[in-house]
């Protein structure tokens, strides 16, 4: 089974390091059934993250309807300042709309055995995209009111699981959706390992469709 | 279903449309960055039609609704409903006042901030 996590110029490391180390950390929990690779929407190679000049390597291609799961992360970068001629968070997911990316994402969740999953900024580009419509997903708390501009519907929890689409808020709620997947994955005991190993223990309430709608509180 | 292309007149009137027929070339300032579009105005048997057209995309305006100011300033109030794919997906609510060859007012999606929006009718 494949874990995708996507590089793009603008990305955020941690919504990058964060599933990477947790992904890899249950791989070896589960005798390394998981290959989690860092991979690019084009072509291999450097890709510069949004946060002083940091870098990170795609080792491949992004191949959208491979079984496993697919992790867009979001970007970082300044927020302030004028959208003409500062490459703000909101620019960087933008022209993220610009690349093959809506394409690709799109295939992704229409393939049967790939769950797509979204960190931080992750969630609103593909909102941006047009992606998301009438789904229910979260993005970071900055970004909630963009997405929901969009026609998503936001459920402001820490982690949302909408079936093949699993989205996650701002920046650290990256270690909460990567081990939920291992948990909705592999089942409880991988999660708690690699929690343990960790020294993290999640927190928040997923939020899942299931069960009564609650009344208002 | 309607037909997406259909534009309502509403409770639009013959010399307000004439205040505003033309071809508008507006700039929207937007999170992302200014956006830029032309929009077109034209009455259809009486009726009032709009349609705007952006770098990659081009999408009939719903709503349209017009509605001429005092006389003796020859201004128009305009409002309409916008939605688009490119650069994002949004559902736009415009309001804008129309002098002369001038055009200013703002656009908004959901929740969010007004975007400042300023047009210029092509001459011609």
């Amino acid at each position: 089974m494949l874990a995708q996590i996507i590089l793009f110029d603008g990305f955020d490391p941690l919504d990058v390091v964060a599933p990477f180390e947790v992904l890899s950390a249950g791989s070896d929990a589960l005798g390394g059934i998981l290959d989690v690779r860092l991979v690019a929407l084009d072509k291999p190679g450097t890709l510069v993250s949004g946060t002083r000049g940091l870098t990170l390597t795609a080792t491949h291609v992004l191949d959208p309807e491979a079984p496993g799961m697919i992790i867009l992360p979001g970007a970082s970068g300044p927020i302030a300042g004028d959208p003409d001629k500062v490459r703000t968070i909101p620019v960087i997911l933008a022209e993220l709309g610009e690349t093959t990316m809506p394409d690709l994402m799109r295939r992704a969740l229409d393939a049967p055995d790939t769950l797509v999953a979204t960190i931080c900024g992750g969630g609103l580009a593909l909102g941006m995209a047009g992606l998301l419509e009438g789904r229910a997903a979260v993005t970071h708390t900055q970004g909630n009111d963009v997405l929901e501009a969009t026609g998503t519907t936001v459920v402001r929890a820490r982690v949302v699981d909408d079936g093949d689409l699993v989205s996650a808020g701002g920046v650290t709620s990256g270690l909460d959706l990567s081990l939920y997947l291992l948990e909705r994955e592999f089942g409880p005991r991988i999660a708690h390992a690699v929690e343990k190993l960790f020294e993290y223990e999640r927190r928040g309430t997923v939020w899942t469709a299931r069960g009564p709608e609650a009344l208002a509180l | 279903m309607t037909a997406p292309s259909a534009s309502s007149a509403g409770n639009s009137n013959h010399s307000a449309i004439i205040l505003i027929a033309g071809t508008w070339d507006i700039a929207m300032r937007t999170p992302i960055g200014t956006l830029r579009a032309a929009l077109t105005f034209s009455a259809v048997d009486g009726t009032l039609q709009g349609v705007a057209e952006g770098k990659t995309e081009q999408v009939p305006l719903r709503d349209l609704r017009v509605e001429a100011g005092h006389a003796s300033d020859g201004s128009a109030h305009l409002t309409w409903g916008q939605s688009i794919t490119r650069p994002m997906r949004l559902e736009l609510a415009f309001d804008v006042t129309v002098r002369g060859n001038e055009m200013t007012g703002h656009s908004r999606a959901g929740r969010l901030p007004q975007s400042s929006v300023s047009g210029v009718r092509r001459s011609g």
